[in-house]
């Protein structure tokens, strides 16, 4: 499966009350491409309300965007045939960033991944299907009896985070639209779940779009990187350039506000939401200025 | 699924002291007004203990008749068993039906939204605020012959858009869940969605609204009836009731054709009520144990 996703002048749009024209505008003319092949992972970083949550509902087919097209191998996704749309379908995947929400209380978890069997014909029999999810939840590092049979409240955000990978794990699509899929887990299930991402990109040669607001996993995973701002992307590249030669203002306050694990690296001066909000060249010229480490 | 369906319920029964006994007084209420006929076949010993001038009139309460009889000769005990079979079965006929149109405006205006959801909820707003009871009254004066059928249909009219208003609201928080989603890019289609994605955890509300339109069916047609407004050809507990205060029946000794049918009247909206309260009260499963099960 040769294939690429691409979004061109995507701008998305909501009704707004209270705003001087009525709407807002979430996305403003975004375009960049994702290839299937070689495999990468591009990430996509940004504050809350950027926008980036937004580009992976447009990716995903779940938002129609106001103006701009997504496109699925050159074809607009809104706009597929059956056969291209289930094509779609099984080929872009996502992980979702509230590992609580995910699932339907209501049932155990063994649905989410029979679900997927059922929907996209993995297996004819069920013996294979409960083999291929077995397998699946171990390429996770899921004990499949500890899971299986359970209910979702049963189960630890990392276990039920990673259950979703099992899913995509199984379907293997070409690309995974993973939205701020690790802000909920702690640091240790963090490495754990990034390092099954960059196993499915090694093993299985798929290509993931992380949305994040956190460098410090965009810097883990590698990759590409793009920033983005009210809506904007502002700066793409690859992730060694990016951070160590920050070319927009927004990503040298990005990178001023990772938290560094060192005592002596404290951050002396704070960072106000309202900088964000009001952000040019001015401002920023003090507050990128690397402070003084406490002595 | 239905297997999943009933699991779900006992859990939920479980869970609840004033919903399971909300629910055994509903139980007993239902058997005594299913069993209707036995019963009356064994007071009337062959004979029919409704029939007009079955026994001598007036009869106060005793062994051979148990609750006495009335104006016309007729078995007291035996007519309110079989008046509370009637008001049940109005109950149910106006519940389902306000439940099932309920849950379908509800749920075509909450999963769609937009400007069908525009239209549907100011339907339901306008039937919401129209005062139900003046309505009734006018509708039973050309409704003097009808069938306890058409008298479930009637009331049913004003029960539903109570049904559909809770039930819309909560569709609209249910589906922007990323479980939604899940199923959305899942290739899940919307019919499918809504029943099994939202449907089941809508299922207390359902009950609640069934319980509450079946309530206000009850009652309706009894404070028509009180009145003497009722439509005739249905004997229910109302209608015990008028005549019980039409003919004096409470200075004639005959208490019972007064007292029995307000007792049950009494108990099953408590029952309607505590099945109502209970199941609010449970149905949240983020607060279920997490050793459950």
């Amino acid at each position: 499966m040769k294939s690429e996703l691409e979004l061109r002048g995507v701008q998305q749009r909501f009704h707004a009350r209270g705003v001087a024209d009525g709407y807002i505008t979430a996305v403003d003319d975004v375009s960049f491409k994702l290839l299937a092949s070689p495999p990468q992972i591009v990430s996509l970083v940004g504050q809350s309300g950027s926008g980036k949550s937004t580009i992976a509902r447009n990716v995903l087919g779940l938002q129609k965007p106001t103006a701009g097209s997504v496109l699925y191998g050159g074809k607009d996704i809104f706009k597929l045939n059956r056969a291209e749309y289930d094509a779609y379908r099984r080929d872009v995947q996502p992980v979702f960033q509230d590992p609580y929400a995910i699932f339907n209380p209501f049932y155990r978890v063994d649905r989410v991944l029979w679900k997927a069997v059922k929907k996209f014909k993995l297996a004819s029999t069920r013996a294979a299907g409960l083999q291929l999810i077995e397998e699946s939840l171990k390429a996770v590092r899921l004990e499949p009896e500890n899971v299986l049979g359970r209910y979702p409240h049963q189960l630890s955000g990392g276990q039920r985070q990673r259950i979703m990978l099992a899913r995509v794990h199984m379907l293997r699509p070409s690309f995974i639209i993973a939205d701020e899929p690790v802000s909920m887990l702690d640091a240790q299930v963090r490495k754990h779940f990034l390092d099954i991402l960059l196993d499915f990109q090694r093993e299985h040669g798929m290509t993931t779009l992380f949305i994040t607001h956190d460098l410090s996993t965009v810097y883990y995973l590698g990759g590409e990187v793009m920033v983005i701002t009210k809506g904007e992307i502002v700066e793409r590249g690859s992730v060694a350039t990016v951070m160590h030669e920050p070319s927009h203002p927004y990503t040298k306050l990005l990178l001023d506000s990772i938290p560094q694990p060192d005592p002596d690296k404290r951050w002396t001066t704070r960072i106000q939401v309202d900088e964000l909000e009001h952000l040019d060249d001015n401002t920023l010229g003090d507050a990128t200025k690397p402070e003084a480490p406490i002595i | 699924m239905p297997m999943r369906i009933l699991r779900a319920v006992l859990r939920t029964i479980r869970n609840s002291r004033r919903l399971a006994m909300g629910l055994v007084i509903l139980g007993v209420l239902v058997l005594v007004a299913l069993f209707s006929p036995l019963i009356a076949k064994a007071i009337g010993g062959g004979q029919d203990p409704i029939e007009l001038a079955a026994y001598d009139k007036w009869q106060v309460p005793g062994p051979s008749h148990l609750l006495g009889t009335d104006q016309f000769g007729r078995d007291v005990f035996a007519m309110v068993v079989k008046a509370l079979a009637v008001s049940l079965q109005i109950g149910a006929i106006a519940g389902v039906i306000s439940t099932v149109v309920g849950v379908i405006v509800a749920f075509v205006a909450g999963y769609k939204g937009g400007w069908i959801d525009n239209v549907l909820s100011t339907f339901t707003g306008i039937l919401l605020v129209i005062p139900t009871f003046p309505l009734l009254i006018a509708l039973s004066a050309y409704a003097k012959n009808v069938s306890l059928f058409q008298v479930g249909v009637m009331i049913s009219i004003f029960a539903w858009p109570f049904a559909a208003k809770t039930i819309r609201s909560q569709v609209l928080s249910l589906r922007t869940r990323p479980y939604v989603d899940l199923a959305r890019v899942s290739k899940a289609r919307d019919l499918e969605i809504i029943t099994t994605e939202l449907l089941p955890n809508l299922l207390p509300f359902i009950g609640v609204g069934f319980a509450s339109s079946a309530l206000g069916a009850i009652f309706g047609l009894v404070g028509l009836e009180i009145i003497g407004l009722g439509p005739g050809g249905v004997i229910d507990l109302g209608q015990i009731i008028y005549s019980a205060i039409s003919t004096g029946a409470l200075t004639l000794g005959a208490w019972p054709m007064f007292v029995v049918p307000v007792g049950l009247l009494t108990l099953l909206f408590a029952a309607l009520n505590m099945v109502n309260i209970g199941l609010e009260e449970v149905y949240n499963p983020r607060l279920r144990g997490v050793a459950g099960e």
